[in-house]
């Protein structure tokens, strides 16, 4: 029995062992750490039944030493990884067979080997010592699984594979399959440990953390577990937040290229539409005032009324209003649904949006916000625009001189004129035409490049317009915009997304990533409104083609759509399993009305065993009377060990209570020599004197909380 | 003296003749405290002289009322001797002018002391037949076991054949020499020792004789403030006349013998505890030999005695977390390498005393 009790016990550490050496080390180090924890503590445990061990060693001693193994273990694993003398001394030795995979292999082995066994050698030491000690090692158990259950909250993907994949794949959450494991484990443990110490209240503890542990499953099912930190990017790639907006928008962004395949957000076409200049424009917002340096957003109320400054936005149930379509300018109503995968300031939809309703969220986990967006895009050509003229008609003087404003530099409105001056001459007082020969000019002449020397500059968009022309979309559009401004274009730079017609591929969801983020420049032409004329550099420095994820495009459009097959195919896979939450709620409620019971019945054991001597028969006064004081005692923590004789637990209490003591003689004296003989004890005024002993001897929280005790009538003996 | 002298005198007179219904009738007046005293007495006449053996004295005194004979395992000087001697000159024949009568005729020494060697013989222990020429008859000549209470030193050093002499005056009162036997005192009492260490060239005593011991105690060097009295004491003694000793007359402790075997109580709850007990040492894996029944019946008068001395008039289990470890101790063999004798007993004794706990609540 103790051997089958040592082996479960053996069992469970090397598995927590495991669960620590995954996410650190690799698979060879995962067996090392295994090996390690199950050798360290078949050594300690076989010295101690020898009875070779000496556990009067002192604590520091036996962390020094586990710090010497486990250090060690270290420097092995550096120097095979880096110890080149070694490993052509090694190599020499062993031929070619030693290639530096291997010795990194090996390496880690050790490592995890040593480390493992130091600390869990040195937590079987500490247990065999003290309780504490016994705690820590449950401590090290649990949260081990607590780390590997973090990791796998809310259906994300990470180490160990086989648990996750297997969860996966039948349709649970990883994070159950990983709790039951983990409180199963727990449970064991605490169980042979429990078992190590004497006592028969050990049922009751067990039973205390057997429902704490399930109250642990009903609690997930009904709060569920605290969401990961929302990321960029599902948790794939564990980007941050969008912080664009917050920051100098030249600065270069920090990502890692592998970033801008990251899903930002999905996009659910209700109308067909195919884009003229063939890409889908989002604007989110734009940077519109001149603020001393560059501009940026507007803080007038007046400016940028086609924007939503937030998700809180009272006006985005209809926001249309520079919008007076003429029969020239042509336009669709184009209706869409969109699912923002990660936050974003405000929300954002074709160009010309007209209105924002909030939709109910198809699923929480995915998206952070969903919303439907209705934009009247344009289908007109540039040829529209020849001849038109600028800004509003109902924009003040102040407000247009807004959107003129530009740095205080000579050379945008010199090099401004110098294009223009090219123009035929019915031209060269059109705004398109000025326009258009501009973005032509940078079309030319610029160069696209993610890397580039003027964000540190005062004025970045003046070092790149009149430098090396070498930048990226933002560097395009203010360039763009101030000269513009310079000719006296209102003109602003709008930011959002610009996705690839192509990249729909035929569907009516669209995909929208990472790389898809742009600043593009904007002119308002009369009775048309903000026309996106972008510019598109012939050379560029940079591949900006990602690969097509029809797929993920397919499945978050499916899923924002919340089509009724995709809540078939949802319901089908829920039918399929087991719903361990009704179970876990069915158990946990049939075990809370039991639990009711059982208190309710022990607080009427607990009345009646301190009421008896009372109302008792007075024959029977004699057991009575020291089982009510004996419950009194318990629920106070005043507890006979199991086997120790009541004079001696008398003899314990008698600095509480002499009276107990002199009782408990009586009670002997009474039961163990004059059965029959009529007993001239008070018992009643013993009773009466070992409470009032009890009073002066205890403070009162002691007593209210024996008072309140509803198991002591059970520890009462 | 409230002992009736009377009552006294018939104990003394009958002394020898065991026959209990005589005893009966007058022994039974005799009160529970009147045997405390006695008890208390012995005690303290010992204490006077031995300082920090008080629980070493206090079980002698137990043994000696409850009619058994003490083991002692320990050291060289370390008082075993003046425990004894002090313990026998303590008992003191019953009347003075009485003596001549009775104790004159059984020719009892308060105290006899013998030193066990290799080459001694049994008759040198039990006495010997020396002819008289005189009355040309043989007259027996009595051997130090004529006594209240005998040291055996060292009784491991001698031959077996001495070993079984004495055992032989131990279980039965009596010593037989050319087939006559001599009765011994009721009283007869014999502290044996051994010394633990230095065990080459011994005769090491079986378990079936180790059985005849009701105790043995294995005594502890006695603690720092005690070893400086015991030397401010021993000048002390030494050059001032001692103080008057403590005498407990000999019928009076055959009183409380007989006042304590009627009237302290054992109930049926604590004699199914001391056979659960055994029950449970026999058929422990750790236990080669279990303690024979015997050793239960013994142990009963030293529970009474230890209830009395404590002033109870019943036996508890205080009594036998107390005695069962001098009891069993040498009356048990392990398998090799299974440990502490204590620890296993411990472990065996708590379910019978849990159930001895519960017994009175019922």
């Amino acid at each position: 029995m103790d051997n089958n009790f040592q082996v479960l016990r053996l069992v469970v550490i090397a598995f927590a062992a495991w669960l620590f050496s995954l996410p650190l080390s690799i698979a060879s180090g995962s067996v090392g750490a295994v090996l390690g924890a199950s050798f360290a503590i078949i050594v300690i445990q076989r010295a101690h039944s020898r009875g070779d061990l000496d556990l009067a060693i002192r604590l520091p001693a036996i962390l020094g030493a586990a710090s010497v193994i486990a250090l060690t273990g270290l420097s092995i694993a550096i120097y095979l990884r880096n110890g080149s003398s070694l490993n052509q001394g090694v190599s020499a030795l062993a031929g070619e067979s030693l290639q530096p995979l291997t010795l990194y292999k090996s390496g880690e082995f050790i490592a995890a080997l040593l480390l493992a066994a130091a600390v869990c050698g040195t937590l079987r030491l500490l247990a065999l010592r003290s309780a504490a000690g016994r705690m820590a090692e449950i401590i090290f158990t649990a949260s081990s699984i607590v780390l590997t259950l973090t990791a796998h909250r809310n259906g994300m993907i990470d180490r160990p594979f086989i648990l996750g994949d297997f969860a996966l794949i039948r349709g649970y959450d990883p994070a159950y399959l990983l709790m039951s494991i983990g409180v199963a484990a727990l449970l064991a443990l605490v169980a042979i440990n429990l078992r190590d110490t004497s006592g028969s209240r050990n049922f009751y503890h067990l039973s205390v953390i057997s429902i704490a542990s399930l109250m642990l499953f009903v609690f997930v099912e009904r709060i569920g577990l605290p969401s990961p930190e929302l990321t960029n990017d599902l948790g794939l790639t564990g980007n941050t937040g969008q912080s664009e907006h917050d920051d100098n928008p030249f600065q270069d962004s920090t990502n890692d290229p592998k970033d801008k395949a990251a899903p930002v957000a999905v996009v659910v076409f209700h109308d067909d539409y195919e884009p003229v200049d063939g890409s889908y424009y989002f604007r989110e917002s734009a940077y519109s005032q001149f603020n001393g340096t560059r501009i940026d957003y507007a803080s007038r109320a007046d400016m940028d009324t086609d924007l939503l400054a937030g998700f809180r936005d009272p006006s985005a149930a209809n926001i249309g209003h520079a919008l007076s379509p003429i029969p020239a300018a042509p336009r669709k109503t184009v209706r869409t649904t969109i699912g923002t995968l990660i936050p974003h300031r405000a929300p954002f939809a074709l160009d010309t949006p007209t209105g924002f309703t909030r939709v109910a969220n198809p699923n929480t986990t995915r998206f952070d916000t969903t919303y439907e967006a209705t934009s009247a895009v344009p289908l007109f050509d540039y040829n529209t625009l020849i001849g038109r003229e600028t800004g509003a008609e109902d924009w003040s003087e102040d407000l247009r001189a807004e959107y003129l404003r530009l740095p205080d530099d000579p050379r945008y409105s010199d090099l401004a004129h110098s294009l223009t001056a090219s123009l035929k001459p019915e031209f060269s007082n059109d705004a398109f035409a000025q326009v258009w020969v501009i973005k032509q000019y940078l079309d030319e002449n610029g160069i696209y490049s993610l890397k580039n020397a003027h964000a540190t500059e005062q004025d970045p968009a003046a070092s790149f317009l009149f430098g090396d022309l070498t930048g990226y979309c933002v560097h395009f559009a203010f360039s763009a915009v101030y000269l513009y401004r310079s000719l006296g274009i209102p003109a602003r730079v709008g930011v959002g997304y610009s996705v690839p017609a192509s990249n729909r591929a035929g569907g009516s969801s669209l995909l929208i990533q990472a790389i898809h983020g742009h600043a593009w420049p904007e002119v308002y032409f009369r009775d048309v409104g903000w026309v996106i004329i972008d510019p598109a550099p012939q050379q560029t420095l940079v591949d900006m083609a990602t690969d097509p994820q029809d797929n993920l495009q397919q499945l978050l459009g499916d899923m924002l759509r919340d089509d009724a097959s995709f809540d078939q195919f949802i319901a089908a896979q829920a039918e399929q399993r087991f719903d361990f939450g009704l179970l876990a709620k069915r158990l946990f409620a049939s075990l809370f009305i039991a639990a009711f019971i059982v208190l309710c019945l022990s607080y009427l054991t607990k009345a009646y065993t301190r009421l008896a001597p009372r109302f008792g028969r007075s024959e029977w006064l004699y057991r009575s009377t020291l089982k009510a004081n004996l419950e009194r005692l318990a629920s106070m923590g005043f507890n006979r060990q199991y086997g120790e004789s009541r004079e001696a637990f008398a003899e314990r209490c008698q600095e509480l209570s002499p009276s107990f003591y002199a009782l408990t003689r009586a009670h002997l004296q009474r039961s163990l020599a004059d059965k029959r003989q009529p007993c001239s004890t008070d018992w009643l005024a013993l009773d009466h004197s070992i409470q009032q002993e009890l009073r002066t001897n205890l403070p009162l929280w002691r007593r209210i909380a024996g008072l309140l005790n509803p198991l002591s009538s059970l520890a009462a003996r | 003296m409230t002992p009736d002298t009377e009552s006294s005198l018939e104990v003394a007179t009958t002394g020898l003749s065991v026959d209990p219904t005589a005893l009966e009738a007058p022994i039974s007046l005799t009160p529970l405290s009147e045997a405390q005293r006695v008890l208390h007495q012995l005690i303290d006449a010992v204490k006077q002289k031995v300082l920090g053996r008080d629980d070493v004295i206090e079980l002698c005194v137990i043994a000696l009322v409850a009619d058994g004979h003490v083991l002692l395992e320990d050291f060289p000087g370390s008082g075993k001797t003046t425990l004894a001697k002090t313990l026998g000159e303590a008992i003191v024949a019953s009347e003075m002018n009485g003596q001549d009568g009775e104790s004159s005729a059984t020719g009892l020494s308060a105290f006899r002391r013998i030193q066990f060697t290799p080459d001694l013989l049994p008759s040198d222990v039990t006495g010997v037949p020396v002819f008289d020429p005189n009355e040309n008859s043989f007259h027996f000549r009595r051997g130090p076991l004529f006594a209240h209470v005998v040291l055996a030193d060292e009784i491991n050093r001698t031959s077996p054949k001495v070993q079984s002499a004495m055992l032989e005056a131990m279980g039965e009162k009596q010593i037989t020499v050319d087939n006559t036997t001599y009765p011994l005192g009721d009283l007869f009492f014999v502290i044996a020792t051994q010394n633990p260490l230095d065990l080459a060239g011994t005769y090491p005593l079986p378990t079936p004789q180790l059985d005849r011991f009701l105790f043995k105690i294995t005594m502890q060097h006695i603690d720092r403030d005690a070893e400086l009295a015991v030397l401010d004491s021993h000048l002390a003694i030494a050059a001032s006349s001692e103080p008057a000793p403590i005498t407990v007359k000999q019928n009076d402790i055959l009183a409380a013998r007989e006042t304590i075997k009627k009237q302290v109580a054992i109930d049926a709850a604590v004699k199914t505890a001391l056979v659960d007990i055994s029950r449970a040492l026999r058929e422990d894996a750790r236990v080669l030999q279990g303690n024979s029944t015997r050793s239960i019946v013994l142990l009963l008068p030293a529970l009474q005695t230890a209830a009395a001395l404590d002033g109870r008039n019943y036996v508890s289990a205080s009594d036998i977390e107390r005695l069962l470890p001098r009891v069993l101790g040498h009356r048990i063999e392990l398998t090799p390498g299974a440990g502490n004798f204590e620890k296993i007993l411990h472990d065996v004794m708590a379910k019978p005393m849990e159930e001895l706990a519960r017994a009175t609540l019922r």
